[in-house]
């Protein structure tokens, strides 16, 4: 096996577990961080850009329509986050499922407060 | 399932894939929503015969041509790392190509678009502004797909992911290892 320039010892052998690493970098499994703090972002924007429709162009966009939109959105964006995490993980010993269900539940509560209360 | 040649460490292949996936699951959320927008920007025109470019309904649906091509060149500038990915001649992965070549088309026809519907206010999806829009679409679609059943074909071929049960799914992973999931000439 041909490794890039720098890696493995110089002509014999192949890739040693160190290679294996540096070649790897960040490990997907150990990536729910970004993955989670990703969702939260779409989130965010999602009530932002409804919020923005209702707001200024309610002629066009009105709130409940806007409240429906964001609603169907936040589910597709959890079921998105969700496999994220689940086929990173999977194979792995990591298990987050704690992380996955206070981040949803947060987004469930805050999605449906501001589905009663916004606009 | 034919062996492909390991040029570089499994593990590093695995997760290389995953990342890809990564970015993929992240596209296909924002493909589905914009399946719900089509039906909010249809009804934004039964009520509103002919609006602007810049109405809610049509920001959500005009920002996935700025999302998906912006991820898929993402997936293309990362795929370079995954060797059984380059399409012939060592060139990027044929999938890739066709969904470059279907959003061009795509971003290209926005601009027709706006000029058409400057002098004619009707907004009938058959009209002839719209035509290189849609199989614009299809053609970045059908590329795609051509490219994520290969990803995950490798997948299971590295036993990271489960193989299909049904052989004609199956018979689909192998043609796109091989790299003809859509022609057994065209690599």
């Amino acid at each position: 096996m041909t490794l890039p320039k720098g890696f493995g010892s110089s002509g014999a052998g192949g890739a040693s577990s160190s290679d294996v690493e540096r070649m790897i970098g960040r490990r997907v499994e150990n990536m729910t961080g970004i993955i989670t703090l990703s969702y939260i972002a779409a989130w965010l924007a999602t009530f932002g850009g409804t919020w923005a429709g209702y707001t200024y162009y309610p002629w066009a966009y009105p709130t409940n329509s806007g409240h429906f939109a964001f609603i169907v959105l936040t589910i597709i964006e959890a079921i998105g986050y969700l496999f994220c995490v689940k086929v990173m993980e999977e194979g792995s010993k990591k298990n987050s499922n704690g992380i996955i269900a206070v981040t949803l539940g947060a987004t469930t509560i805050g999605t449906l407060i501001i589905s009663l209360y916004v606009g | 399932m034919a062996q492909m040649p390991a040029l570089i460490p499994k593990e590093v292949e695995i997760q290389r894939l995953k990342k890809i996936w990564l970015i993929v699951i992240a596209m296909g959320s924002t493909a589905a929503s914009v399946e719900v927008d089509n039906f909010v920007d249809g009804s934004l025109h039964q009520t509103s015969i002919r609006d602007s470019a810049f109405t809610p309904a049509h920001w959500w649906l005009y920002s996935h041509f700025i999302t998906l091509p912006l991820g898929w060149a993402a997936a293309a500038i990362y795929d370079r790392k995954v060797p059984v990915l380059r399409g012939p001649n060592n060139s990027i992965n044929t999938g890739l190509k066709m969904t470059i070549l279907g959003y061009l088309a795509t971003m290209f026809t926005i601009g027709v678009n706006e000029m058409w519907h400057f002098w004619f206010v009707e907004e009938i999806f058959a009209v002839p502004n719209h035509w290189m829009f849609n199989m614009g679409v299809v053609v970045a679609f059908m590329g795609a797909l051509a490219y994520v059943v290969r990803v995950y074909a490798r997948l299971v071929e590295l036993g990271a992911e489960t193989p299909g049960e049904n052989p004609y799914v199956a018979e689909m992973y192998k043609m796109a290892l091989e790299g003809k999931l859509y022609s057994r000439a065209i690599p």
